[in-house]
């Protein structure tokens, strides 16, 4: 009888995540349409040259400041807006993060086609602190769409700082990867 | 003998556009709009008449460029409630009427033009949501002044 509840506690947990996402990722694609062409730039290459969004801008998406502010005015129609547009925003970063991570990734993979002098265990750890990240990114991406950026505020701000220090630590693995490669293999 | 450090012509003529020109200017969104307009929509290169005559246009091109830049992040980190503070600031010196502007910039959304080439989508993002926010919060403190 245990195991039955169980099974539905799982089922019901699975489905609500389900939901979120499916909401989340609907906020998100309302925002995409707005940005679109500017996204679609970013997206196509130009966005190496652009910089990563500083903590202060992170912690201001998530501020409780800000929030505080707009429900002083106890009007629902802006307090549903800036939960709208806050919203929107945090899962947008979050998705950039996360496509940042997976071109890091990438380029990464196909640095590593050119070694003669691959290590197992290096590669593997690569991959299993990837696969942290990703999931991160899932994570935080269902949260903000579920609870909203506000009421996250701490944690979303713990998990976009690790992610980024972490992926910063990929890429400055990737560099000294890239230093080591054999003269004559194609550089990125 | 003393040794003198010549600053860099950019950066020389980066102070002068803050000292000429930026300083005159009340708010931090007023300057970044000024510095938006003189962003060519076409190709996106800058141009200052006076600054250009001064060093080269070249160098005020890029002094340009970097200011639109600095006065873009320092708005967007702005919090709401100094945003909607500089934006009433903005409004005011406009000398427009209250209600119009606030109509034609929900509906226009002027500031998008404000952003730079390159910067941080989430940023970019970012600055247009607070601005909408601080229009919509401009919009409903007006509306309670008028019911009462």
């Amino acid at each position: 009888m245990i195991g039955v509840w169980s099974a539905l506690a799982g089922a019901l947990v699975l489905l609500l995540v389900l939901l979120a996402w499916v909401r989340a990722e609907a906020s998100s694609k309302d925002s995409r349409s707005d940005w679109g062409a500017a996204d679609q730039e970013q997206s196509e290459g130009e966005g190496e040259s652009v910089e990563a969004c500083s903590p202060e801008i992170v912690s201001q998406l998530f501020s409780a400041a800000d929030s505080k502010f707009i429900s002083g005015f106890e009007s629902p129609g802006l307090e549903n807006l800036f939960r709208r547009e806050r919203t929107a925003i945090a899962l947008h970063s979050v998705q950039e993060t996360s496509a940042f991570i997976s071109k890091v990734m990438r380029r990464h993979l196909e640095a590593s086609r050119l070694r003669a002098d691959l290590e197992i265990a290096t590669e593997a750890r690569i991959f299993l602190q990837y696969a942290r990240l990703k999931l991160y990114c899932g994570i935080l991406f269902v949260l903000i769409g579920l609870l909203g950026p506000h009421r996250l505020a701490g944690t979303a701000l713990y998990a976009e700082r690790f992610i980024q220090r972490v992926g910063e630590g990929l890429v400055e693995f990737q560099s000294a990867a890239q230093l080591r490669e054999p003269e004559g293999s194609e550089s990125l | 003998m003393s040794a003198m450090v010549k600053p860099l012509p950019v950066q020389e003529a980066y102070e002068d556009l803050l000292q000429r020109s930026l300083s005159r200017i009340p708010c931090d969104l007023g300057r970044l709009l000024y510095l938006a307009s003189t962003r060519d929509y076409n190709t996106g290169n800058y141009h200052h008449d006076g600054l250009a005559d001064r060093f080269s246009v070249k160098v005020a091109r890029s002094a340009l460029e970097i200011a639109h830049r600095q006065a873009f992040y320092k708005v967007a980190a702005l919090s709401l409630e100094e945003l909607v503070r500089d934006l009433a600031a903005y409004l005011e010196s406009s000398r427009e009427n209250p209600e119009e502007f606030l109509r034609t910039w929900q509906r226009l959304e002027p500031y998008r033009i404000a952003i730079p080439m390159e910067v941080n989508p989430t940023v970019a993002r970012l600055f247009a949501s607070n601005v909408r926010l601080a229009l919509a919060v401009l919009r409903l403190r007006q509306s309670t002044h008028a019911d009462r």
